[in-house]
């Protein structure tokens, strides 16, 4: 049957709703043993892609398989994967626990085995109350309770956080992370970058259904250029000293400060030593992953969004 | 595979959609049963009363003997298994409209898997509905009936079993029309429609074509086929020798005009329930579930 990998793959994955193409010719691949964060923005395909992982929805081209299957040869899929989905369901007048009993008989593992994964994800003393009135966050508890029945070893997570609380969503961050370091498979999407940042350690960047960066987080990260922020006595002195060494990248802040890319503080400051200008504060920018995913996932705009901060700069 | 079965058993049994639907089956039947039951009584009233000679000569045996509950019980049993074939529109439909289907697919081999463990559990109420049917609608038929309109021992076993039959047949029809038409409200409106008004107008259509032998092969007119021809035959083994004549219009009585025999019967509505099945599979199998 699977060969028990752990390992996601998805090939040239194309989705046409209609006119619509939801995803296009998509490849990643996922492995255990670390969390993989699926990211884009709102309609970027990533439902799409995950539903067509789980054999949900029929590719239009392409494969997606799990354990180098795909979804309907995994035999018994329920011990192989466990899925929690946007807009997934749940009878009203159902109980927590008989949910998931349910689920459990259709898997084929013991009634316990569903007190045990309520307990898990907090939902205990909610257990015998009807679903209809569970909350949004508690439905999203639920799902993830259901997605454990199987002790699957791979775990694929749409937008989870949807509905948590803050002490959920920190919760649900060490559960991911501790479960991928049993060397398991954990898959989950998000359309904010800060919301899984401290989640992943791979990421999968997707924008109107194709792949932007698929990497590890970090050499997201290192992409991203460093500016030196300062806060020179003479603006236009340390700026001239800058251009006269081959630093161009020079931008000056609303607050009045420069912003420099492509050198370290350090640079800067000697550059401001030799040109006699005082230094009253500088500081290496954090960061901001959040705008560099805005860019790589709004192509269009990235380009222009930094202009009007240059046009204010009466030296450039 | 029996996991599946346990699965949607469970689910059958832990809403309460099947009691929410037995209780007006048990009512509507016991309402029929005691409605047919004095009307036959009225009936058979009247013709003892009467100089009706001609038709007591016909059917062979004096009016007080004739086996009229029969009649009422199949049209009881007709109409009360509307609700079990509800019951199973609902199976498919209501997890799609509730997006509960994404977890069952997700947690099955197959959705061939799925659907065909649904199927067995609502076989299974189906035939729980039947006997629930057949114990209300006699028990309405013996209240108000006298002992020589109803059937014998032989009589009763043999209703029973066709009316449970037709439970569990129009329940699997219900399955499958549910996953034809993945939609709660479009599939119990156009059921309901089908089975009490466009079929009963087509019927006619048909008798004044002077074509009644097609009304056997359509869905309601083999259903009712099924109960109605054993209420025909139970009815005649004990009244003599009935002109042809005499014989239609009977069948007309017990809701079997054109019907063939009940077990031909039971099987060209097996073959419609297989057809719709089909149908409603080939529609899941493909379906995107978004
Ligand atoms: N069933 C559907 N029919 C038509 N279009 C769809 C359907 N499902 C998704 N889409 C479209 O496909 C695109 C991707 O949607 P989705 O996968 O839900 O994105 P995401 O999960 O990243 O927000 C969107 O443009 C959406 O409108
Ligand atoms: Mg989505």
């Amino acid at each position: 049957m699977h060969d028990g990998s752990g390992l996601i793959a998805v090939q040239n994955l194309t989705k046409q709703f209609g006119s619509v193409t939801a995803v296009h010719n998509l490849s990643f691949t996922v492995s255990p043993g670390s969390v993989t964060g699926f990211l884009g923005p709102n309609g970027a395909g990533k439902t799409t892609t995950l539903r067509m992982l789980l054999g949900l929805v029929k590719p239009t081209g392409g494969t997606a398989t799990i354990n180098g299957r795909p979804f309907h040869q995994l035999g018994q899929p329920g011990r192989v994967v466990g899925a929690v989905l946007e807009a997934q369901g749940f009878h009203p007048a159902r109980s927590a626990r008989n949910h998931l009993r349910v689920y459990a008989s259709a898997i084929g593992v013991p009634d316990a085995q569903a007190d045990q994964v309520i307990g898990l994800v907090g939902l205990g003393s909610a257990a015998d109350r009807k679903v209809g009135g569970f909350s949004l966050g508690m439905k999203q508890r639920l799902a993830l309770a259901t997605a454990l029945l199987g002790d699957p070893q791979v775990l694929v997570l749409d937008e989870p956080a949807n509905g948590l609380d803050p002490e959920g969503i920190a919760w649900l961050r060490t559960f991911l992370q501790s479960y991928a370091r049993m060397g398991r498979t954990v898959l989950i999407s998000s359309h904010l970058l800060a919301e899984v940042e401290q989640t992943v350690d791979q990421v999968v960047i997707i924008s109107r259904g194709q792949t932007m960066f698929y990497g590890p987080l970090e050499q997201l990260r290192q992409s991203q250029q460093r500016r030196v922020l300062v806060q020179p006595s003479d603006i236009n002195a340390l700026a001239t000293a800058l251009r006269a060494e081959g630093v161009h990248a020079i931008e000056q802040l609303p607050d009045g400060r420069l912003a420099v890319s492509g050198v370290d503080s350090r640079h800067v400051a000697d550059s401001a030593l030799k040109a006699g200008v005082s230094i009253y504060g500088i500081q290496e920018e954090q960061v901001d992953l959040e705008r560099l995913f805005f860019q790589l996932t709004s192509g269009q705009y990235a380009g222009h969004a930094p202009a009007p901060f240059k046009q204010q700069g009466g030296w450039a | 595979m029996g996991n599946l079965v346990q699965a949607e058993l469970r689910k059958t049994t832990t809403t309460g959609l099947w009691w929410g639907l037995l209780i007006p089956t048990a009512v509507l039947a016991l309402g029929w049963g005691l409605a047919t039951g004095l009307l036959g009584q009225f009936f058979v009233d009247f013709a003892s009363s009467s100089d009706v000679d001609e038709v007591s000569d016909f059917l062979g045996v004096t009016p007080d003997q004739w086996k009229v509950s029969l009649f009422g019980m199949a049209r009881a049993i007709n109409i009360s298994t509307i609700f079990p074939m509800i019951f199973g529109a609902m199976a498919i439909s209501g997890e799609i409209n509730r997006r509960t289907i994404t977890t069952t697919f997700l947690t099955a081999p197959s959705r061939m898997h799925s659907m065909l463990a649904k199927m067995l559990v609502y076989v299974l109420w189906g035939a729980i509905y039947g006997l629930v049917i057949m114990l209300f609608v006699g028990l309405g038929v013996v209240f108000t009936s006298s002992a020589g309109q109803l059937p014998d021992a032989g009589g009763w076993a043999m209703l029973t079993l066709v009316c449970v039959m037709s439970s569990i047949l129009m329940t699997m029809f219900g399955v499958g029309v549910g996953a034809l038409i993945p939609n709660v409200a479009g599939t119990i409106v156009l059921l309901l429609l089908y089975f009490l008004v466009i079929e009963n107008v087509l019927h006619g259509v048909l008798a004044y074509l002077e074509v009644p032998s097609v009304i056997g092969f359509l869905p309601n007119g083999s259903i009712n086929g099924l109960t109605g021809s054993v209420a025909v035959d139970l009815f005649l083994s004990t009244a003599g020798v009935v002109p042809p004549e005499i014989e239609d219009v009977l069948r007309a009585i017990a809701g079997a005009a054109g019907a063939l025999d009940w077990w031909w019967s039971g099987l060209v509505f097996l073959g419609w329930a297989g057809v719709v099945f089909a149908g409603g599979w080939a529609v899941t199998q493909s379906k995107d579930i978004t």
